[in-house]
């Protein structure tokens, strides 16, 4: 399959700290691509760069075809990317439904007359959109919590509406960071069930940042492994598991 | 509660967001319009000029700061100032144009254009600056619109004293007023076009607040970051929330000068009224329609009622002074109490108050 994703080269610094060097690596369509390394390696650097949330100082992301050094974080949504955040960042001031309606915004085609109206296209969207966000929710397994405001969410529950929130974008390439961070074993399990089911029966393509390897060896096509802003790994999880770079990195040198 | 809301089911995604979902509230509501409307015959004149038009202008300009602040969470201080332009745009417009073309509905519906124009040059520095910041840009608006109608005398048609009472021609409405043989300049006329005025926007604002337009208002509020990676133009919608809330604070500005006090003046625009209004909206609650409404009246009308019962259980003991004082200190009282105690205003009580009848007599 072709690569949907290509990033080549990228540099990204912060005055004189460099987060990421020079790192290249691709995605092919429809897999799930895990990224993974110790803390501080630039994994959630890495995907910011990818939907232009930080803007690099060399270097170039190809995305659908398309080569560019930067781009915008709303372009980026436009051209069918959707993430989550590391640190939930959802909006805590409204409820579960209102969040992944704003996961719609981007097929809201009428104008805020029509909608401060009432009238026309702008209730029909609201039906039609509520439609898809539903089947999300009843995906997600959250119709109870429909109506809750997200602040009164569980962390397990806040980091689900946050993939839900994503995935109503019917985006094509999905960027998760951390979708498992502070769960237990059962949310993993299911976070996991999710992840896979949206990669195979919608084929999402999906980039994940995560530290649980057994995880990332479970349900990851290809692993991507980053230690210091540098690229030590690249290739399948089993060839990954072998690399020496990967061992040294995560258990340690002895000198 | 005197009922239910047990075994009220929704059967579609349109009837799930209405405004009002129980019959019960409904017939409320509609009941509460209706009267809205019909009791003015069983009013006095000086009730309606004294206490109500005054609160529909600060209530409205209140829901218009309630879309900037409390729904997309831009912090301002030139609600008078946005008032101030409606004001002038009105009086110059009925002034400038000529009769058959200009009428007061029409006038406060443009001044409250103009109002929002100003209100989008003004937030332009809110695209790359939040919080208290954008404070002082907002401040920056409510001083240099005031020395702008100060400094150029032929927005008041170069009247002398700074103060231009407004001619009875200008309440004609194309001779509506002969063709209906009512008095269009008597207050019980102006309480109605402010009454529709004031439902019509409230309706439309709460329309924007359950739509797209609104929820992406929301997702600046919250988490700006997170609301341009799903899609949404941040800039566009802070300059759109400023459009409208300015919109919003014209309308009220022109309704304040010509349906309640009957000239247009400086003076009663300058920056402490922006901070009255701040004041409704923190008490009545950031982020609601109805709590801004609740707002407005409590701020408007504590001076009138404690002035009231000093009249009456204190033989007149407390003189203006007094009355200003001590309201001061209510409200920053109400402000300290509610900002600790309940941070979503009167809205939010009325919403706990709710939650609990329906629990009564359990606790949980």
């Amino acid at each position: 399959m072709s690569d949907i994703l290509k990033v080549e080269n990228v540099t990204l610094q912060f005055g004189g700290v460099k987060a990421i060097t020079d790192i290249s690596f691709n995605v092919k369509e429809g897999e799930i691509c895990a990224v993974i390394g110790p803390n501080g390696a630039g994994k959630s650097s890495m995907l910011n760069v990818i939907n232009g949330v930080y803007l690099p100082q060399v270097g170039t992301v190809t995305y659908n075809g398309v080569t560019r050094r930067t781009i915008n974080p709303r372009d980026a949504a436009i051209a069918g990317m959707a993430r989550t955040f590391q640190n939930i960042a959802l909006f805590q001031g409204m409820t579960v439904l209102e969040n992944i309606m704003t996961g719609r915004n981007l097929f809201m085609k009428s104008t805020w007359l029509e909608q401060g109206l009432n009238i026309g296209r702008a209730r029909e969207e609201e039906r039609s959109n509520r439609l898809a966000v539903e089947k999300v929710i009843k995906f997600l397994q959250i119709e109870s919590i429909r109506k809750t405001p997200v602040a009164k969410l569980p962390y397990g529950l806040q980091k689900r509406v946050e993939l839900g929130r994503a995935l109503v974008a019917e985006p094509k390439i999905l960027l998760l960071d951390e979708p498992m961070a502070g769960m237990n074993l059962e949310e993993k399990a299911d976070m996991s069930c999710f992840i896979l089911e949206i990669n195979k029966e919608q084929g999402i393509t999906t980039v994940m940042i995560e530290h649980d390897m057994g995880v990332v060896m479970d349900i990851s096509d290809h692993v991507v492994v980053l230690d210091y802003g540098k690229k030590i790994g690249d290739g399948s999880p089993t060839e990954v598991m072998a690399n020496q770079d990967v061992i040294d990195a995560y258990l340690g040198v002895s000198h | 509660m005197i009922y239910r809301e047990t075994g009220h089911f929704v059967t579609n995604y349109l009837k799930d967001r209405e405004i009002f979902p129980m019959t019960f509230d409904k017939v409320v509501a509609l009941i509460g319009l209706l009267w809205l409307f019909l009791w003015v015959p069983t009013t006095s004149e000086y009730f309606l000029s004294a206490h109500v038009i005054p609160i529909l202008a600060v209530g409205l300009a209140t829901v218009g700061l309630n879309i900037l602040t409390g729904l997309t969470g831009q912090l301002s201080l030139g609600t008078a100032g946005f008032m101030c332009v409606g004001a002038f745009g009105t009086y110059n417009l009925m002034l400038r144009v000529p009769d058959y073309l200009m009428s007061l509905p029409v006038a406060l519906l443009m001044s409250g254009i103009f109002a929002g124009l100003v209100g989008v040059v003004f937030g332009l520095p809110a695209i790359r600056i939040k919080g208290f910041y954008l404070l002082v840009s907002t401040l920056a608006a409510q001083y240099f619109v005031w020395w702008f109608f100060n400094s150029y005398a032929w927005f008041l048609n170069y009247e002398s004293s700074g103060v231009v009472a407004i001619a009875p021609k200008f309440y004609d409405y194309w001779g509506l007023g002969n063709f209906l043989g009512v008095d269009m300049q008597g207050y019980p006329a102006r309480y109605l076009l402010a009454l529709v005025v004031c439902i019509g926007l409230s309706y439309f604002a709460k329309n924007l607040l359950r739509s797209n337009t609104g929820r992406n208002f929301m997702s600046v509020r919250d988490r700006d970051i997170a609301a341009s990676v799903m899609g949404i133009s941040v800039p566009r919608a802070k300059l759109l929330a400023f459009f409208i809330s300015c919109f919003y604070c014209g309308v009220a500005g022109g309704i304040y000068s010509f349906l309640y006090i009957g000239n247009v003046d400086l003076m009663i625009y300058e920056v402490d009224r922006s901070f009255t209004i701040l004041f409704m909206l923190i008490i009545g609650g950031l982020g609601s329609i109805s709590g801004s409404w609740l707002g407005a009246i409590f701020v408007y009308e504590f001076p009138i009622v404690f002035t009231w019962v000093g009249d009456f259980i204190f033989q007149g003991a407390f003189n203006t002074a007094v009355v200003e004082n001590v309201s001061n200190m209510v409200y920053g009282v109400f402000i300290i109490a509610l900002l600790i105690r309940e941070p979503g205003g009167f809205a939010a009580l009325w919403a706990t108050t709710k939650q609990k009848l329906r629990m009564w007599p359990y606790p949980h």
